[in-house]
């Protein structure tokens, strides 16, 4: 980008100078080293306006006079320049740019050379997205940047969750800020990976800190594709593919369950199943299905004498692995460049529409297929869906009873067929962005850039219920006269119940918006060996802003295209509409930055940006910050004395600290609790007993500020042997120092709301490793390999006395498995120690025990030694939160063909196997855990038996570590074919295997990402998928 | 050079464009919700409903029985044997620890009730508006509140922080005793008489509640002149009397009656309101059932019944499995349950969440016996036969003739068992009189003196306040 940007302004100023030689035309070919000719290099005459670019077979014809100085420049090849004698042809052989220092990396508000960076930024590219095919890019990139954790979830349409060096915050926004092209955006989903040219990953803080109070979560910073100067090229891009669960867990089948049932009846004096049983449903077997990807782009690109553009559509396609379930994204992108007044003045403009159509179906479906016993059908003989029902007195599982049978239920589960067959739910998005650069070289030095950038996006969503079907499926037993009776009123006081509606539809619609101005001007000046370079700008964003509407009503007809609020059938039931506006948020910004070097060895950098926000306007002046940063760097091999080394051809040693806000904080509101209804601030007085409404004070609310983390980092940059080895290795202590909890007032004092404050200090410290090998051997042959490593230390300190304490990841059982303590990771694991299993009642009473034990049951370590089991003896068991990521990338050429080999892995984190734990009895279990289970004295000292309790303990917490190879690509570039620039067909394997010890699913547990919740705990997880793929693109 | 003066416009725009900047940030008006700036008006008598409020917790559903009934000899867990309730269980085997979440449940509901009564009595104080309610009864009936949390966490804990000087310093039981003692005293001053309320405020405390209490307070105490006067001035004060028929004082015939001193009052239709799920938790369970089967009456309960011939009382405090009740409801034989309480059952809304059934707290009954036990102590065991009598009198039981000092005592408090039999007193009073261990391993159950006595303090608190002190044992 900076290349062209000089190569403009250059060719802006030539024209400004007088020619007077006299010329001549000159041809050749540009061409690589193995020979292949390059399509689209510039020939340039150096200092003139002459230019050329080489045609589909790489020749080129130019205008040059003798003694003139010509420089050919490629993508990807390093630039390389001749004298004009008096020869009439000059054939290029370019090489490979395989240093990549002249590269330029995007740092928000301009661009600098990798050569010259002092900080840990990762970037990108295009072909390392595109080759992991995903919804959005980020799910992509996983398990290729060191020290950004990327959790991904494999359900259509999914946004994984991005943890960049740690999580540092526990109530604030957890993401990271996106920046596409200059403008904040809160996701890229609505982006094409193929439009996508580079992603930059600004891990350090004085990199980072430039975006200020909205940086702590990391920066990324998203560069889409533009028009480059040559033919035009029209590329078309097309893959399909299939989706299987990678990681299925077997179920214990109908005989096993039935065993496992009666052994724990038996246990609690409960009725016995008959061993014959009619079913034995495979669940899973049932509810997956094969799901499949389609995928198909295009694009324009090129430029004119004064544009530069580049086109785009595309139209992803994704059915799920439950049936119905369908996520569709089509997007058109517009990037045009215009290049006026012989290119002092550039606009840029870019225009990215994305829509969608979505039908989600309930992941639900996923715990209900892991619980629901194998004795019951999918379907009954009368076709309704069948459900956990059971004579008790036959020990049959039916819902047919003699008169007299008592009929229960096995469990209090969904059939999970049926959740998925009564899901109807349909959302479409559209969502609309664009902006508009001005910029102007004031005087060659000194430029301006202006930008106004906007997004707005609309969402509708339309639910229907189906109530009647629903409430017959529930129970067979029911009678269809009775609903209708029901809808008729038959106890006369003028209600009936919205529970005996035929259907309820629902619509809800969701604008929001986001606008951001910004104008700076950038200074750039090499003095000898002084290179400055300065930037000043000012910004406003407005964000945050929506709205939402929604509407309900019943009794519309059932048929998808005619449930229309004014085609009722019936008109029992009101209608109810809601809505909601959302505040918006100004954010006024001032920024600067100084860049300087003396002779590329010697770096400083410093950066102060001045952030305020209306969030933070309470009457005081005190709602802007100031976030400085700071980088030195030395580069040690352009000294001297490192000339000549023979074995280093880089090493650079950085080292930074800066201060990065987080403005996404939930806010205390001191309420008056009151409202109707039966509540504990209401009673009754009076003769008649009246409902009397009353009030009570919240608790106070305490003014928070932004959240600040600090950070400091060190590393260095080095290549050698010929830059064949080369990376970055580097440190990082991240601080919180504010954190902001959600905290439970002292249990004695008078009031009784949670509230919000500024309780602890959350530090992150770790080490990233990044480290490629790339060479050729012989012409036909290249390879490289790729490591990055990474560790994570996440610990709580300094947590302010009287809020520790906070307890988390509640199972819905009345059981959590999760606290806040000091010198912990936040919200770390928190439970009983598991210390074998019960083996005799004698053992029970003669050891400390927990309420209801008996033999099976797990047996809990007393660690205070009381001889009583309580909260005392819960220990901290870690964090669901990696201490170490790690990725391999492999990659080779061999003549045509190409291999690339990704794999990831996670280490140090343990996941909680809720799924298993969480029983109220009668659910069906793995295979696994039937054969493993105890089945009386001496059987086994580690599981328990079916019978045992639902107390959350180290038991059900597992390793969470894994390795999965993500990707596997094979492909072929086919040999030149007339009219066709290049054409590559490809095989890709995702995720074909995963190494693990977790018994459930998926250790990868995102959920929400929320620390405090479910993260890290399987209850009702989208599993793992694998993919096969195969894909083609041309190019014309 | 015409672009030049389109660039310098350009640039001029983008000036103008960043023209006083700062006040962007101000564009938006945010404001925080402060209870000042509240849209409605609310007056002290609002918040005072708010303090009675808190009595309707679901705590008082469930976690008030394990630490009140479930806990002694007149109950047992009740409900399946494989349903715990959370730490029922382990209540009704003394095993409780400082985890249990009932003691921390109960504890922290009578803090934060403690805290709106005082929050209220502020707000009065300062409350400048034209107020509904007379500001000194406001304030007295908050006092009367705080009185009687305070009083059961005392009863319960010991030495307890006083909320107003510190939350982590333990007062003396002593102190907390005068502080109680001090709110009634001033309660009693401005509360009108029950008679005196208007009828739209039946069911607030009055000076009677105040006067009952004060006498149970002097009770725990010892303090026994002081218990035997202060329950001899609502006895003589004439607003109180017996209900004539027993089995009736806890449905919602007698409600707000003659014999009610303080109740927490309920209302059966919707929208309902009452202690939440009160009658639910209680209620029978399995076939025919309408509730969770907890707290179900002990068989030591039934025999003490027998045992005295007190077929009045045991038929109108326990329900049996297979029995038809008064309102004609068959509870079938195969409940899970033998038992259950009926002083818990609500006629009309039995198995709803919320429903009519008010809940007594002081009863005349009570009050009687207090002054019966307190002349006694006095040596004045002649004048304690006489309120004795007059409750045994109504369920058709013999007169206690005896004029033994010794003799006496033991009588007394198996009548208060009785006649206060699932009314959320019968541990409270095991302690007091000392009788604890012995009847409690006579129910099976192992009381450890010098620890029992007290519920520890829960350890959630003392992770918050570290430096507070844990009772003996615990």
């Amino acid at each position: 980008m900076k290349l062209k940007i000089t190569f403009l302004l250059l060719l802006t100023l030539a024209t400004f100078s007088m020619n007077a030689q006299e010329s001549k035309t000159v041809t050749g070919t540009v061409k690589d080293t193995r020979d292949v000719p390059l399509p689209g290099a510039e020939v340039k005459v150096v200092d003139k306006n002459n230019y050329a670019i080489t045609d589909f077979d790489g020749n080129y014809s130019l205008e040059v006079s003798v003694g003139d100085q010509v420089r050919v420049t490629y993508l990807g090849f390093q630039a390389q320049t001749f004298s004009i004698t008096n020869d009439a042809t000059y054939n290029i052989t370019l090489q490979d740019d395989s240093n990549e220092l002249e590269e330029v990396v995007v740092v928000g508000y301009g661009n600098q050379k990798k050569s010259d960076i002092t900080g840990a930024i990762v970037s990108v590219k295009s072909e390392e997205i595109t080759k992991s095919p995903a919804t959005s890019a980020i799910q992509s990139v996983q398990g290729k940047v060191a020290g950004v954790n990327i959790i991904a979830n494999d359900a259509p349409g999914s946004t994984p969750t991005v943890l960049m060096r740690g999580l540092g915050t526990a109530e604030g926004g957890r993401s990271p800020l996106y920046i596409v092209d200059g403008q904040p955006l809160s996701d890229i989903r609505s982006i094409n990976p193929n439009d996508i040219e580079s992603i930059d990953f600004l891990k350090g803080a004085s990199y980072a800190n430039i975006y200020g109070i909205r940086a702590a979560n990391g920066v990324i910073l998203v560069t889409t594709k533009r028009g480059k100067k040559g033919k035009t090229v029209f590329s078309f891009e097309s893959y399909y593919g299939a989706k299987t669960t990678l990681n299925q867990v077997k179920m214990a089948n109908a005989q096993q369950y039935t065993q496992y049932f009666n052994e724990e009846s038996a246990a609690n004096g409960g009725f016995l199943l008959d061993e014959n049983q009619r079913y034995d449903t495979d669940w899973f077997d049932e509810l997956l299905q094969t799901g499949t990807i389609k995928n198909n782009s295009f694009s324009v690109s090129g430029a004119g004498e004064n544009i530069d553009y580049f086109l785009s559509y595309n139209l992803y396609e994704e059915k799920g692995i439950l049936e119905g379930q369908k996520y569709q994204r089509g997007t058109i992108r517009s990037n045009n460049t215009y290049h006026l007044f012989n290119d002092r003045f550039r606009i840029i403009q870019n225009l990215n529409i994305a829509y969608t159509n979505e039908t989600p179906k309930p992941s639900g479906a996923f715990s209900s297929a892991y619980r629901q016993s194998p004795l019951v059908p999918v379907r009954y003989d009368n076709g309704l869906f069948g459900q956990s029902f059971v004579n008790e007195t036959t020990g049959q599982v039916t819902f047919e009873g003699a008169p007299g049978d008592r009929v229960g239920r096995l469990n209090t589960h969904a059939n999970p067929v049926s959740q998925v067959f009564f899901e109807d739910t349909y959302i479409n998005t559209t969502s609309l962005q664009g902006q508009i650069t001005a910029e102007f070289d004031i005087s060659e030095d000194l430029m301006l850039s202006t930008r106004f950038g906007a997004t707005k996006f609309y969402s509708t969503n339309h639910s229907f219920s189906d109530i009647r079907a629903s409430w017959l499926n529930a129970d067979p037993r029911r009678d269809e006269a009775f609903f209708d009776l029901q809808r008729t009123d038959p106890d006369d006081d003028g209600v009936v119940s919205t529970e005996f509606a035929n259907n309820s539809y629902s619509i809800s619609r969701t604008e929001s918006y986001r606008w951001n101005v910004e104008g700076f001007l950038t200074y750039s000046k090499v003095i000898g060996k002084h290179d400055i370079s300065a930037t000043l700008g000012i910004s406003r964003e407005n964000f945050n802003g929506g709205e939402t509407t929604s509407s309900q009503g019943y009794d519309v007809r059932n048929e998808r295209n005619l449930r229309n609020f004014n085609l009722r059938t019936d008109r029992l039931f009101d209608d109810s509409i809601g809505g909601d506006t959302f505040q918006s948020t100004n954010l006024q910004s001032y920024f600067g930055r100084v860049e300087y070097n003396y002779d590329s060895r010697y770096y400083l950098r410093a950066v102060l940006r001045r952030d305020g926000t209306s969030d933070f306007v309470t009457g005081d002046d005190n709602f802007f910050g100031y976030f400085p940063a700071f980088s030195l760097g030395w580069n040690i091999t352009n000294e001297g004395f490192m000339e000549d080394n023979g074995v280093l051809d880089n090493l650079k040693i950085f080292a930074g600290w800066g201060k990065l806000g987080n403005q996404s904080i939930p806010f205390n509101a001191q309420t008056i609790n009151t409202g109707d209804g039966s509540r504990n601030t209401n009673y009754v007085f009076g003769p008649a007993q009246s409902l009397i409404i009353g009030a009570a004070l919240g608790t106070p609310a305490i003014p928070l500020s932004w959240e600040v983390t600090e950070e400091f980092e060190v590393g260095f940059d080095f290549a050698l042997l010929d830059r064949k080895l080369s990376g970055t290795i580097d440190y990082y202590n991240r601080l919180n120092t504010n954190a902001i909890l959600n905290t439970r007032p002292v249990l004695n004092s008078e009031f009784l709301n949670n509230f919000f404050d500024e309780s602890a200090e959350i530090s992150n410290t770790g080490f990233e490793f990044l480290v490629n090998w790339r060479d050729q051997i012989g012409s036909d042959f290249s390879y490289n390999v790729g490591l990055n490593f990474s560790t994570n230390e996440n610990k709580v300190q300094n947590v302010k006395a009287a809020y520790d304490g906070a307890t988390g990841g509640s199972l819905g059982n009345g059981r959590i498995t999760k606290r806040l303590a000091d010198g912990q990771p936040i919200f770390a694991w928190w439970m009983y120690e598991a210390d074998g299993v019960w083996q005799t009642q004698e053992e029970i009473d003669a050891n400390a025990s927990i309420g209801n034990a008996s033999p099976g049951h797990l047996r809990y370590k007393d660690q205070n030694e009381d001889g009583v089991i309580d909260d005392r003896d819960k220990k901290y068991f870690g964090s669901y939160i990696p201490t170490y990521n790690y990725g391999i990338n492999l990659g080779a050429n061999y003549k045509n063909f190409d291999l690339s080999v990704a794999g990831f892995g996670v280490g140090g984190n343990k996941v909680y196997n809720g799924l298993y734990n969480t029983r109220l009895g009668g659910e069906n279990i793995s295979e696994e855990i039937f054969n493993n289970r105890w089945t009386g004295p001496g059987s086994t000292n580690t599981d328990p038996g079916a019978d045992r309790d639902v107390e959350a303990s180290s038991y059900y917490l597992e390793d969470g570590s894994y390795f999965r190879v993500s990707n596997i690509t094979l492909g072929y570039t086919l040999p030149e074919i007339k009219f066709v620039n290049s054409a590559r067909i490809y095989v890709t394997v995702q995720n074909p295997f995963m190494i693990t010890d977790y018994s459930g699913f998926t250790p990868e547990l995102n959920q929400n990402g929320d620390p405090t919740g479910t993260t890290g705990i399987e209850l009702s997880a989208y599993p793992n998928t694998k993919s096969f793929i195969l894909g083609a693109n041309f190019k014309l | 050079m015409i672009y030049k003066l389109k660039i310098a416009a350009l640039t001029l725009a983008t000036g103008f464009m960043f023209a006083s900047c700062d006040d962007f940030v101000e564009d938006v008006e945010v404001t925080v919700p402060e209870a000042e700036n509240s849209e409605e008006d609310f007056e002290p008598v609002n918040f005072l409903t708010g303090v009675y409020g808190m009595h309707t917790d679901f705590s008082y559903a469930f976690s008030y029985l394990g630490i009140t009934e479930m806990i002694s000899d007149n109950a047992d867990k009740g409900s399946s044997p494989t349903d715990s309730g959370t730490d029922k269980r382990e209540l009704d085997n003394l095993t409780h620890t400082s985890s249990s979440v009932s003691v921390r449940a109960m504890w922290t509901q009578w803090y934060k009730t403690i805290g709106r009564a005082s929050q209220t009595i502020e707000l009065t104080q300062e409350y400048t508006g034209q107020s509904a309610a007379p500001t000194q009864r406001v304030i007295a009936e908050a006092k009367f509140l705080r009185a009687l949390n305070y009083f059961w966490l005392v009863r319960s804990f010991g030495d307890v922080p006083l909320q107003h000087i510190d939350l982590i310093d333990r007062a003396p039981a002593s102190e907390v005793y005068a502080y109680i003692e001090q709110d009634l005293t001033e309660a009693i001053a401005a509360l009108p008489n029950k008679n005196e309320y208007s009828n739209l405020d039946v069911g607030r405390a009055s000076k009677g509640s105040a006067q009952g209490l004060l006498a149970k307070v002097y009770l725990y105490q010892e303090k026994w002149q002081q218990a035997a006067d202060m329950a001899n001035n609502l006895i003589t004060s004439g607003q109180y009397d017996l209900e004539p028929d027993y089995a009736t004082v806890w449905r919602a015939s007698s409600e707000n009656g003659p014999e009610s001193v303080f109740e927490i009052q309920a209302r059966g239709e919707i929208p309902q309101h009452g202690v939440q799920q009160y009658s639910q938790t209680q209620g029978a369970r399995g076939p025919s059932g309408w509730g969770w089967g907890f707290n179900s009456p002990s068989q030591n309960l039934e025999d003490a019944f027998n045992a005295e011939g007190d077929v009045i009382r045991r038929d109108a405090t326990i329900i049996f499995a297979g029995e038809t009740l008064f309102d004609g409801r068959e509870v079938s034989a195969s409940v899970e349950n033998p038992r259950y309480s009926e002083k818990a059952y609500s006629s009309a809304n039995a198995g709803q969440g919320d429903g009519d059934k008010n809940v007594r707290i002081l009863r005349f009954s009570e009050i009687l016996l207090i002054r019966a036990e307190a002349l006694n102590e006095l040596g004045q065991t002649a004048a304690a036969l006489v309120p004795l009598n007059r409750v045994r009198a109504r369920v058709n039981l013999p007169a206690v003739t005896t004029t033994d000092q010794a003799s006496l005592r033991p009588l007394i408090w198996k009548e208060r068992r009785l006649e206060l039999a699932m009314e959320h007193d019968r541990f409270y009073d095991l302690v007091r009189t000392g009788q604890a261990k012995a009847a409690l391993a006579a129910d099976g159950k192992t009381f450890i003196e010098g620890k029992h006595e007290l519920f520890p303090i829960p350890n959630d608190q003392l992770v918050q306040t570290p430096e507070m002190t844990q009772n003996p044992g615990w």
